[in-house]
């Protein structure tokens, strides 16, 4: 059942994102055309940052799942660990994907390696990438989930540390345009495609871990079945 | 039974291994002068048992106590025992570079005290080949080193002590067999305890209890003669530092492992470009002086790296601190740093050769504890924990910009 909601979830957010797309590319307003240095490349904004909205998600379901297993032992924590890292990975890459399509386009270059805000959050993408190939490199085992829980958890601190760079280190990422707490500096127009992708992804990410989970779980019954089958003969 | 004469004591322990429970409330006690020998079908959790004794595994529940005093909990306690004991795992636990001379001292340098081993390496047979890397021997010779080891803390001590041995007997010929279960007896009866896990019949022979993990039972040991203490002299542990500086001086691995990267990333950037050409660019000269510096501490500890063969790292880490490498990478960090500052910045500043040297003692021991950490892991040489040093490429980034503007 868990299943057919999470792909039903993956559906409407694909259909979201795909509209989101549409609309940030084709029908939202122009900047000034003196706003950036290359105003067109601007549209990705639409992607990039609702995309890393959903990370933050995902980094925040990682968490989660991380201290319930590490904590308390429990099988849903590790079900919840292995979404969070899986959709982190998935999120996180399309972030820095269009972060370096419009870094090329703006600041000639694509990564700027003393930024703070590109650092953190490259390196949570890492971390999901790490968890994500390690898990699948090891044997399923207590050690192995103690293990990338702990890193879990010690990644989950970079999370606000990454969300508070562009406050603070305005380096080359540019500050932040909504939750800035004077009401914004966008136009309507731009703040409903914002808002229609903003939803979108966390439709869209949520669809991601319901699924995730489920296959987690069935790959623990198929295990369980495996071993009675091995203890029978 | 006096509670002052156990020397180990499990207490309700259970153990995970993988994601099934092997071992469930164990509780066992082990006093002066007995041997225990662990007896069962394979997986059904003796090597388990040893493990945990010697703080390699963790505990699910429970304690384990050395001397009454506990080195591991199930609370995530693991302190170091403060009487040294003897551990023989069922890999080696020893490093291929060192000779049998240099393993038997590391372990009689933890035991604090030294004595001449060759009348028990002639008992052995292994008299002849003292001086002899480990990686040359042949894997019952080996397994003889990795057994004297285990036995030596009960050897050179007068005071009890206790000894872990896993599967012993597994590739011993018939003669070491004999002389090993002679030596269980003198030691006994000499006060030391033991516990072993294996399968033959001779070793089962020498137990004063055999446990099936369930059931004790007690039999009749043979009697022989009580150990013959040898002239022994005390002598200062080393401690984790000079440990590893040991290992790096003695294998070269930090240069292999290190210093080759960091003379490579200096060919590297050679090739690009011309010094002459980088007249103004401050920070780009900057970076290439310091950058064969960081690449060479990237490459992480290589002690960390020798230590891995056959689960030495193990070893050292239930007998004592893991030898971590210190003071090589900072001269080798220095030394690229003089050279390419040499090249890129045409005078040598005492600052930034400072700077190489610690960038390339930090990187290494960074990446030296992410290794570790994977460490418990089935495969750790499996995993991709390199994937986390580009955050180190930040921190190092603003070291340079700083240095720059400093000079």
């Amino acid at each position: 059942m868990s299943g057919k909601i999470g792909i039903g979830f993956l559906g409407f957010g694909f259909l979201g994102i795909m509209s989101t797309l549409y609309l940030g590319l084709m029908w939202a307003p122009s900047v000034a055309i003196d706003a950036f240095e290359s105003p067109a490349a601007q549209r990705i904004f639409y992607w990039h940052v609702p995309s890393a909205w959903a990370a933050f998600i995902a980094f925040a379901i990682l968490f989660i799942g991380s201290a319930l297993w590490f904590f308390r032992r429990s099988p849903t924590g590790w079900r919840l660990h292995v979404a969070g890292a899986e959709a982190g990975l998935a999120t996180g890459l399309m972030t820095v994907w269009s972060g370096t399509i419009w870094g090329s386009a703006e600041w000639g270059t694509p990564w700027d390696w003393s930024d703070v805000r590109l650092n953190t959050f490259g390196l949570l993408t890492l971390l999901a990438l790490f968890l994500v190939l390690g898990r699948r490199s090891q044997p399923d085992g207590i050690e192995t989930r103690d293990t990338f829980s702990t890193f879990g958890l010690f990644g989950f601190v970079l999370v606000p540390f990454t969300y508070i760079a562009t406050r603070i280190w305005v380096i080359r990422h540019p500050g932040p345009v909504v939750a800035t707490g004077s009401g914004g500096s966008l136009q309507s127009d731009m703040s409903l495609v914002l808002l229609i992708g903003a939803i979108s992804f966390t439709i869209f990410i949520i669809g991601h871990i319901l699924t995730s989970m489920h296959i987690t779980k069935l790959e623990q019954r198929v295990e369980l079945l495996q071993n009675k089958i091995d203890r029978s003969e | 039974m006096n509670m002052s004469d156990v020397l180990l004591a499990f207490e309700s322990v259970e153990i995970r291994r993988g994601m099934g429970i092997v071992v469930s409330d164990f509780s066992l006690t082990i006093s002066e002068g007995e041997v225990v020998v662990l007896r069962g079908e394979n997986g059904c959790g003796k090597s388990t048992i040893i493990e945990a004794a010697a703080r390699i595994l963790p505990l699910e529940k429970g304690k384990v106590l050395h001397h009454q005093k506990v080195v591991i909990d199930s609370e995530g306690r693991r302190n170091t025992p403060t009487v040294p004991f003897g551990l023989t795992l069922q890999e080696n636990g020893m490093v291929g570079s060192d000779t049998i001379a240099e393993h038997l001292s590391n372990m009689m340098s933890i035991c604090k005290i030294k004595t001449n081993l060759a009348p028990v390496l002639k008992q052995y047979s292994l008299d002849h080949r003292v001086n002899d890397l480990i990686s040359h021997l042949s894997g019952g010779q080996q397994r003889k080193v990795s057994v004297i080891a285990g036995l030596l803390p009960a050897m050179i001590s007068k005071s009890a002590r206790l000894i872990l041995l896993d599967e012993p007997d597994a590739g011993l010929d018939d003669a070491a067999i004999h002389t090993l279960c002679e030596h269980i007896t003198s030691l006994r009866l000499a006060g030391h305890s033991f516990l072993i896990a294996t399968h033959d019949e001779r070793i089962l022979n020498c137990a004063t209890r055999i446990n099936d993990l369930k059931q004790d039972v007690e039999q009749t040991p043979p009697q022989g003669e009580v150990w013959q203490f040898p002239v022994v002299e005390l002598t200062k542990s080393k401690n984790f530092i000079q440990n590893g500086f040991t290992y790096n001086f003695k294998t070269k691995s930090g240069f292999a492992n290190n210093g080759i990267a960091g003379f490579l990333t200096l060919g590297i950037l050679l090739s690009l470009v011309e010094p002459m050409e980088l007249e103004n660019l401050h920070g780009l000269k900057m970076g290439f002086a310091l950058l064969p510096a960081f690449v060479a501490g990237l490459c992480g500890d290589p002690i960390v790296n020798l230590l891995r063969e056959n689960r030495a790292l193990d070893w050292w880490r239930a007998n004592t601190a893991i030898p971590r490498a210190v003071v090589l990478p900072m001269i080798g960090g220095a030394i690229l740093t003089i050279i390419s500052s040499y090249i890129f910045l045409e005078n040598i500043e005492a600052i930034v050769v400072i700077v190489g040297s610690l960038s390339t003692l930090f990187c290494s021991l960074i990446i030296g504890f992410l290794q570790l950490t994977t460490n418990k892991l089935s495969r750790p040489q499996a995993v991709f924990i390199r994937l986390l040093t580009p955050i180190l490429i930040l921190p190092w980034s603003i070291v340079v910009t700083e240095l720059t503007t400093y000079i």
